[in-house]
């Protein structure tokens, strides 16, 4: 299993990285929930050229980068498939008699190339900070300390928990196990993951021991020390123009 | 499973959004008079890791392969602590893997994280009446799933009529996941009252 190591590539140098990551949040969040609501297909191939723009600004590696926003096809291809056959409208050929509609397409393609603008910039806004960074980042920005320790502690444990699923997982593989959609083989899963639970469970407590003998409160105490220079204004108050005009085009 | 971003309008997305905050915040500042958060924030968390990567295995069935939602036993075994914790693990999902959508957080988890507080509140029920254990957690955890498909295809429909034959078939699609989740969960639920019954939260009031 692979490691979910979204920030490998935070220690690169470009606009996008040395970015406030407060002022990295916020405008890249605004960004994302304009884009994500476009009516209009060639605005929303504007707002997708404009993310690929900041990706290819930022220097992260394509391979790293396209590996994870092709996910966004695996989840929205059936609505290709689906939704020219079964949205009504004018009709843009007929394979035997099964109508394929030019809106029903024209959907379609609008809700893909929209996630792909919303992801790629969330991509981005992760893979060029570090993510302790990010953290900090919410905290300073007020989010309720107890979500940002359960995010900061569930990050930080998904790579041990792996580490500990492939160990079963391997030793099950030695004695023969394949994992197959019958009775028998969900039952058997179902105990490893049983066991995958009690092996997390036991090692709660021993983190929590090491962390409060380390002086834990339950209240983060987090050195925050970020300053925001002219830089960051003029590219957070560019970033706020792009992603209230989008909506502003469409009036006029 | 999830929903991506772009699809939903932006009303559905808001009341996505209002309910799991309020919600997440109402469960969390209940709990906060109950138990000691500080030793509670560190288990969830762990508990809930131990979840993300249970939902990274694909299981093949035929020609295509489904990850595992085990939202179900995330009840049975987090209590209602469910509800906040999938909060932070769809947000894990949708950045460091883009599973589902940023925007769309709010409504996935009203989609999954209701059923798993449903499937929660039914475990108690059934074993307080004695009922079988593995066969409520069978329950609860095809369950979790059901209510999910029904969840997801009514915000579907809520948000066009468009899709309408997408909600059927994404409905239609969870079918075989339930049964899959429904025997893993069981043989879950009876191991651990097997080997650790005190994970189970059961006897707890909330």
């Amino acid at each position: 299993m692979e490691y979910p190591e979204i920030d490998a590539f935070a220690s690169l140098n470009s606009p996008i990285h040395r970015f406030d990551p407060r002022a990295k949040m916020l405008t890249f969040t605004l960004l994302i929930f304009s884009f994500a609501f476009v009516d209009d297909l060639k605005i929303a191939l504007y707002g997708f050229l404009f993310s690929i723009l900041i990706l290819l600004v930022s220097r992260l590696p394509m391979g790293f980068a396209l590996k994870r926003i092709r996910m966004v096809f695996f989840f929205l291809f059936p609505l290709l498939l689906i939704m020219p056959l079964t949205v009504d409208g004018e009709e843009l050929m007929n394979i035997s008699g099964i109508s394929v509609s030019t809106e029903g397409l024209a959907y379609a393609s609008l809700i893909i190339i929209r996630a792909l603008a919303a992801v790629t910039l969330a991509f981005t806004m992760l893979a060029t900070t570090r993510f302790d960074m990010t953290m900090k980042a919410l905290y300073a920005l007020r989010v309720p300390g107890m979500l940002v320790q359960m995010l900061m502690f569930t990050y930080r444990y998904i790579f041990v928990i792996i580490d500990e699923f492939s160990r079963m997982w391997e030793s099950m593989q030695c004695k023969g196990f394949r994992l197959k959609a019958n009775y028998h083989g969900l039952s058997i899963f179902g105990n490893i993951l049983g066991m995958l639970i009690i092996k997390s469970y036991d090692r709660t407590s021993r983190v929590y021991q090491a962390m409060v003998s380390k002086g834990y409160s339950g209240r983060p105490r987090a050195l925050i020390n970020f300053k925001m220079s002219t830089k960051d204004y003029v590219l957070s108050t560019c970033m706020v123009l792009i992603a209230v005009s989008v909506h502003l085009i469409n009036w006029y | 499973m999830h929903i991506s971003d772009g699809v939903l309008s932006f009303s559905v997305v808001a009341a996505g959004w209002a309910i799991t905050l309020v919600l997440s915040a109402l469960i969390l500042w209940r709990c906060k008079y109950k138990y000691d958060m500080a030793e509670q924030i560190p288990k969830i968390s762990i508990i809930t890791g131990t979840f993300f990567v249970a939902s990274l295995i694909h299981i093949s069935i035929g020609p295509t392969s489904v990850h595992l939602l085990l939202n179900g036993l995330m009840g049975v075994v987090l209590g209602v602590f469910a509800f906040p914790a999938m909060l932070v693990g769809l947000t894990l999902q949708a950045f460091l893997f883009q599973h589902g959508g940023i925007t769309t957080i709010g409504a996935n988890n009203v989609i999954i994280g209701i059923p798993a507080l449903i499937s929660y509140w039914t475990f108690r029920f059934g074993y307080r009446k004695g009922i079988n254990v593995a066969f409520m957690g069978a329950l609860c955890g095809a369950l979790g799933i059901l209510l999910s498909g029904i969840f997801l295809a009514f915000i579907l429909i809520s948000t066009g009529e468009e899709f309408r034959e997408v909600a059927y078939a994404a409905l239609i699609a969870h079918l075989p996941v339930m049964v899959i989740e429904g025997i893993i969960t069981g043989s879950v639920v009876s191991f651990l009252l097997k080997v650790r019954p005190e994970l189970l939260p059961v006897d707890t009031e909330v």
